[in-house]
């Protein structure tokens, strides 16, 4: 272990709620570390349900949202204490988010292709219109489209699919060290979400890329992640190899985040494996 | 999908057709009003005396004639569908013999000035406060500005504009309390005469604006409050573009969307405002003019205002929707 790409030390987040009388403060990420190394890229993998802190957690290290507690560190550099136009870009070259909805990550009255172009000038530093439309094209290439298919689109005119395939690309045209992916297939068809899966995994193995990817489906997880952190209210309950994790599990909550996800020959016994629990995953049942 | 001519073609037929069933209804309405403009005439006319029934009856006649109401409600109809399409409102009956395209020309450059120099007035303020109350969050100012927008929007405009007239006219007159333009001006192109006009303006526009900025003010932060959570905000912050560009051209130019369709609709109801603001004011407008007219049972002038208003209405809200396609590419057909 020579250098780390990416530490995140001991982290909180403490939002506090209520009216003026009656304020209650709680922690949407308590205390969690991990590490990413930057000799070897992987898919580090984040589970928890809805409101565990993943995306409290995935807006910190993006420097969306300041720790209250701890700190994250990428490339030794303190990511909260990014100031400033030119030090940001200078981060975003190098750590790229993918966002959950791909319907949201583009504005509506911009062209996609210009998206990539102005990534292509502004965090790639290019400067001749056809190395920009080359990058573009390129980086279109390894998510499965090309520039053609994209030029000149409204993002009303692609699919959720096309879109958030659009979103890695842009995301990948400036090199980057880290992608942070948030849920990136949740709202995806499932037909689709095996594809975007893969295309993360190839992404890792090809270029290198480490990637945060953060989920509540079980299957996906075990399906690419290298290690895997199982996040609970905000603490992380358990983390370690993802098969090791997921295939014995040691705390409670864990077993009970497999045994919740349906295995594909339930049988459809009345009292079942299915059960009402309040804490099931957020879509876990709907993943056969 | 359809394209950029069908969409202008359906919208001007759209357009034809609001306006020939809104002149339709208001020659109904005028043409069953149980007051009679040629009744009124002679009742006028022989107040002072008595007139021999032969006269009344060859009065009655004449009037009839030029007044252009022989015939039956048919006759009627199609007379006045051949006068409309000519540009031809007939004379007025209650200012007879003034045409009333000469009274309406007189009276609608002071609606149109006054209604909608307010309501753009509201809707740009509003819009623009709206959204830098809605992406500066933290700003105490635009907070306390929206609690000002809030407190003024539920009172009706009247109420504000009277208030208005007593504090500026009467407790601390330094405004004028009626008229469009001073009573020893006389209407010329001078700047004594264009600053009279704006003195006499700032107390109808203020009652105007004070009501209307709210609605937008507080339409627009809400806009906005949702536009600034969607990921591609936060993608633009991330990679540290600027902030005033982010509100400009990645949240505001989201959130105007809906706040055009508004514009269009709100300049629908601007007849609707001149009639109460005009009388409080005293304003030369249209509204005056209206309210007289159906107080005379002058149905050529009541026609005449109303076929005026539904056409500008209509027209403004057709041009609106052309432009449409420019602001938003989801409409934009290829």
């Amino acid at each position: 272990m020579s250098t780390a790409l990416l530490e995140v030390d001991g982290v909180s987040r403490i939002y506090s709620r209520g009216s003026l009388l009656s304020r209650r403060q709680f922690a949407a990420v308590d205390r969690v570390s991990f590490g990413l190394d930057a000799d070897r890229a992987e898919i580090f993998t984040v589970v928890g349900e809805s409101g565990s802190g993943k995306t409290t957690l995935a807006r910190m290290i993006l420097g969306m949202v300041a720790p209250t507690a701890g700190a994250i560190r990428f490339k030794g550099r303190d990511v909260s204490h990014i100031r400033g136009r030119r030090a940001r870009l200078d981060f975003m070259k190098e750590v790229q988010p993918v966002f959950q909805n791909p319907f949201e990550a583009f504005n509506p009255m911009k062209r996609v292709d210009r998206y990539l172009f102005a990534t292509a000038r502004r965090m790639a530093g290019l400067g001749e219109t056809a190395a920009i439309a080359d990058a573009a094209d390129v980086a279109l290439k390894s998510v499965g489209l090309s520039l053609a298919e994209v030029r000149g689109r409204f993002p009303h005119e692609l699919s959720g699919g096309q879109l958030q395939r659009v979103a890695i690309a842009r995301a990948l045209i400036s090199r980057p060290a880290l992608l942070v992916a948030d849920e990136p297939v949740s709202m995806i068809d499932a037909s689709l979400r095996a594809a975007i899966v893969n295309l993360l995994r190839d992404l890792r193995d090809r270029l290198g890329v480490s990637i945060i990817y953060i989920t509540h489906d079980l299957a996906t997880a075990y399906y690419i992640s290298d290690r895997l952190l199982i996040m609970r209210r905000g603490e992380a309950v358990e983390t370690g190899e993802a098969r090791a994790v997921l295939d014995r599990p040691q705390h409670p909550y864990s077993q009970l985040l497999k045994a919740s996800v349906l295995p594909p020959d339930v049988p459809s016994e009345p009292g079942g494996r299915l059960r009402a629990d309040p804490i099931i995953p957020q879509g876990a049942s709907s993943h056969a | 999908m359809k394209t950029y001519p069908t969409y202008i073609l359906t919208r001007l037929g759209q357009f034809v057709l609001v306006v020939f069933i809104g002149i339709n209804i208001a020659f109904i309405v005028t043409h069953s009003t149980p007051i009679d403009p040629v009744e009124q005439s002679i009742a006028a006319a022989t107040q002072y005396g008595s007139t021999s029934p032969e006269a009344i009856a060859l009065m009655r006649q004449s009037l009839k004639e030029l007044y252009g109401l022989q015939g039956g409600l048919a006759d009627q109809y199609f007379a006045f569908w051949r006068r409309i399409l000519l540009g031809d409102f007939g004379p007025s009956l209650s200012a007879f013999p003034t045409p009333v395209s000469v009274l309406v020309g007189r009276a609608l450059p002071w609606t149109a000035g006054l209604l909608l120099s307010s309501t753009l007035l509201t809707w740009v303020l509003g819009n623009l406060l709206g959204g830098l109350a809605g992406y500066y969050r933290q700003s105490r100012a635009l907070r306390f500005a929206g609690i000002l927008a809030m407190a003024f929007h539920p009172i009706p405009y009247y109420v504000v504009a009277f208030v208005l007239l007593i504090v500026f006219g009467y407790l601390w007159p330094i405004l004028p309390l009626s008229g469009g333009y001073g009573m020893n001006m006389t209407r010329a192109l001078s700047w004594g005469f264009i600053g009279s006009v704006a003195l006499h303006s700032i107390l109808p526009v203020l009652s105007l604006a004070l009501v209307g900025l709210g609605g937008w003010f507080m339409g627009m932060r809400s806009l906005v409050s949702n536009i600034v959570t969607e990921d591609y905000v936060a993608y633009a912050e991330l990679g540290g573009v600027k902030r005033s560009r982010i509100l400009a051209s990645y949240v505001m130019r989201n959130a105007l969307v809906p706040q055009v369709t508004g514009l269009a609709m709100s300049l629908g109801a601007i007849f609707n405002g001149a009639i109460i603001t005009e009388q409080v004011f005293g304003y030369p407008g249209v509204g005056t003019l209206l309210v007289s007219a159906v107080y005379a049972g002058d149905y050529s002038l009541v026609l005449g205002i109303t076929t005026v208003s539904i056409v500008a209405v209509s027209l403004a809200v057709l041009l609106i929707d052309l432009c449409y396609p420019l602001i938003d590419p989801r409409v934009r057909a290829r």
